[in-house]
């Protein structure tokens, strides 16, 4: 049986267009997907978590759901956290979670695009669709991101080789420019490469904010380069009919965090005093747009929601992830779709082990190693329906092409019955 | 023992990608995550082998990771892929913002004799750590 028009669900491209080969029940082979897409539709029966557990002995599921609710209900300050990479209603389920429980609920952005959301609240953003980018942008800007690595398909597929209505030469009707410390897959393939020191994104971005206000700099260089050149790349955005910088944790992980974005906005809304210009952040797991506007849409905030006075608080920082887990303040953990035991600073990670995690996953991971309770769910978009958001704040429907392994439910089921058991129901 | 200091960058590749969704727990993973890329002239002046491992340190904690060359790098920055041997380098201090620094930190790359860790055991060390 041939499926078609799958939407893949690995990174925030979100591409629509993954066509699969489905025998006897499996996965035989997919066609449209990139290597690490085509890895994700092709094991996603390897490594599985193969049972419930408790503190590693295998149990039936819905002891493993007792277990999980009981940790939950004895939690003082219980923190839900993950989010990403799964689908929007079983996010809405983990919202309702936290607020049953008075806990805190965070997602993956704020160890990605959280400092772009802090930005993005102080100052607002210049946004369209990817399809506009794809039939408009003459000028794309890959700033502090390599799509090479991390999105594979998005030259492909909306920025740089596809013909649009008003790009009908494709790839030699625009111009890409690259800025990053190194020299990355995107820098070799763009048109320009402006490499800068290391931490120093912020002051280049306000010098050519400056430029672009038609100021001048008694400099000689910015972040390492000459200003002569700084010049005139603010003059060529200006010039541009229509141009986009995508940018990535280039940006938001270094020296600035959110300052960095701050003046990315500030750039942008001076460019579009003179022409239309963009800024695009690449989302990297597949749903973490959808985690912030789901979780926006219940609670009023983006993540690094507390619930612990029986309303929603927001204060990132505080109600963060990282923070709360190396300052000790929680005292237990649900993961829903998300490894933090190797995706965080060591005093953050080390901390899951000292407090009961309740984990929801695939695949054995080191935070499944480390956590109390292990429960087994479906892939959502493989395994499971749902909706997710594209990094553009497109929502797009998951398909459910296989079924998941035998007794295994999905993200939304299990947490449901998670939520009735914190209600009191069974 | 030789010793540079780098500024020490951190993001995604394709191979870790591959890599876990394989699993974490996959040869595949490991290997594409447990490396450091240096350039060739800090490889030079370390007077790597190959096969020897080398020790990262930064003010937070110390690691050990196989090395390869790239020579996309300038010298002086070296870079790592996401993940638990990366993690054991970087502090959780996040400013107020939730977000700690994985980009753009100071860190020494030094010879070593002692092997690199497997994912296992940085979990067993997880699991120690006060």
């Amino acid at each position: 049986m041939q499926i078609q028009d799958i939407v893949c669900p690995f990174c925030g491209c979100l591409c629509d267009d993954i066509e699969a080969t489905i025998k006897e029940g499996h996965i035989e082979d997919v066609k449209n997907s990139c290597a690490v897409s085509r890895s994700k539709f092709m094991n996603h029966t390897s490594n599985r978590l193969t049972n419930s557990s408790i503190d590693g002995k295998t149990v039936p599921f819905l002891e493993a759901v007792d277990a999980a609710v009981k940790i939950l209900k004895d939690a003082k300050r219980p923190l839900i956290y993950g989010l990403s990479s799964t689908e929007c209603g079983a996010i809405a389920k983990a919202v309702e979670i936290a607020e049953v429980t008075g806990g805190i609920i965070d997602n993956t952005s704020s160890v990605c695009h959280g400092p772009t959301i802090l930005a993005l609240q102080q100052v607002g953003e210049s946004k369209a669709t990817l399809g506009e980018v794809k039939n408009r942008a003459e000028l794309v800007v890959f700033w502090g991101s390599n799509p090479t690595e991390s999105h594979l398909r998005h030259l492909l597929r909306y920025s740089g080789i596809p013909k649009g209505i008003y790009v009908p030469e494709g790839r030699k009707g625009r111009k890409i420019i690259t800025v990053d410390v190194r020299s990355t897959g995107a820098a070799r393939m763009a048109d320009e490469f402006i490499k800068i020191k290391p931490n120093s994104d912020f002051e280049l971005l306000q010098a050519l904010r400056a430029y672009v206000r038609g100021q001048e700099l008694d400099i000689d260089d910015v972040a390492g380069v000459p200003s002569d050149e700084v010049r005139r790349l603010a003059q060529e955005m200006k010039n541009a009919r229509f141009g986009v910088i995508f940018f990535g944790l280039g940006l938001t992980q270094s020296l600035g965090r959110h300052m960095n974005i701050d003046a990315a906005i500030g750039l942008v809304g001076e460019l579009n005093r003179h022409t239309k210009f963009l800024l695009t952040p690449m989302r990297g797991h597949y749903n973490v747009a959808g985690a912030n506007t789901v979780t926006t849409w219940q609670t009023g905030y983006p993540y690094a929601v507390d619930f612990s006075r029986g309303y929603p608080r927001y204060n990132p920082g505080e109600y963060t992830s990282v923070d709360l887990l190396s300052r000790h303040e929680v005292d237990a953990v649900l993961v829903v779709a998300s490894d933090p035991a190797s995706n965080f600073p060591v005093d953050a990670a080390s901390y899951l082990a000292k407090i009961p995690v309740i984990t929801l996953e695939q695949k054995v991971t080191p935070t499944t190693l480390l956590s109390k309770v292990s429960i087994p769910v479906a892939t959502a978009g493989i395994e499971a329906e749902g909706t997710a958001y594209r990094m553009d704040g497109v929502p797009l429907r998951l398909s459910k092409i296989v079924e998941p392994p035998s007794g295994v439910k999905s993200d939304l089921e299990t947490l449901d019955l998670i939520l009735q058991g914190l209600k009191g129901g069974t | 023992m030789k010793e540079i200091e780098v500024t020490l960058l951190s993001g995604r590749t394709t191979k870790q990608g591959i890599g876990l969704e394989e699993g974490k727990t996959s040869d595949s993973y490991e290997k594409s995550v447990n490396l450091i890329f240096l350039n060739q002239v800090d490889i030079e002046t370390l007077e790597l082998t190959q096969g020897q491992p080398v020790k990262i340190t930064t003010e937070e904690g110390s690691t050990q990771m196989n090395w390869v060359t790239d020579k996309n790098l300038d010298s002086g920055l070296a870079f790592i892929p996401y993940g638990p041997w990366a993690n054991q380098l970087y502090s959780s201090k996040t400013s107020g913002t939730g977000m700690p620094r994985f980009k753009g930190i100071k860190a020494k790359v030094t010879q070593t004799h002692e092997k690199v860790p497997s994912l296992l055991e940085i979990i067993e060390s997880l699991r120690r750590k006060k």
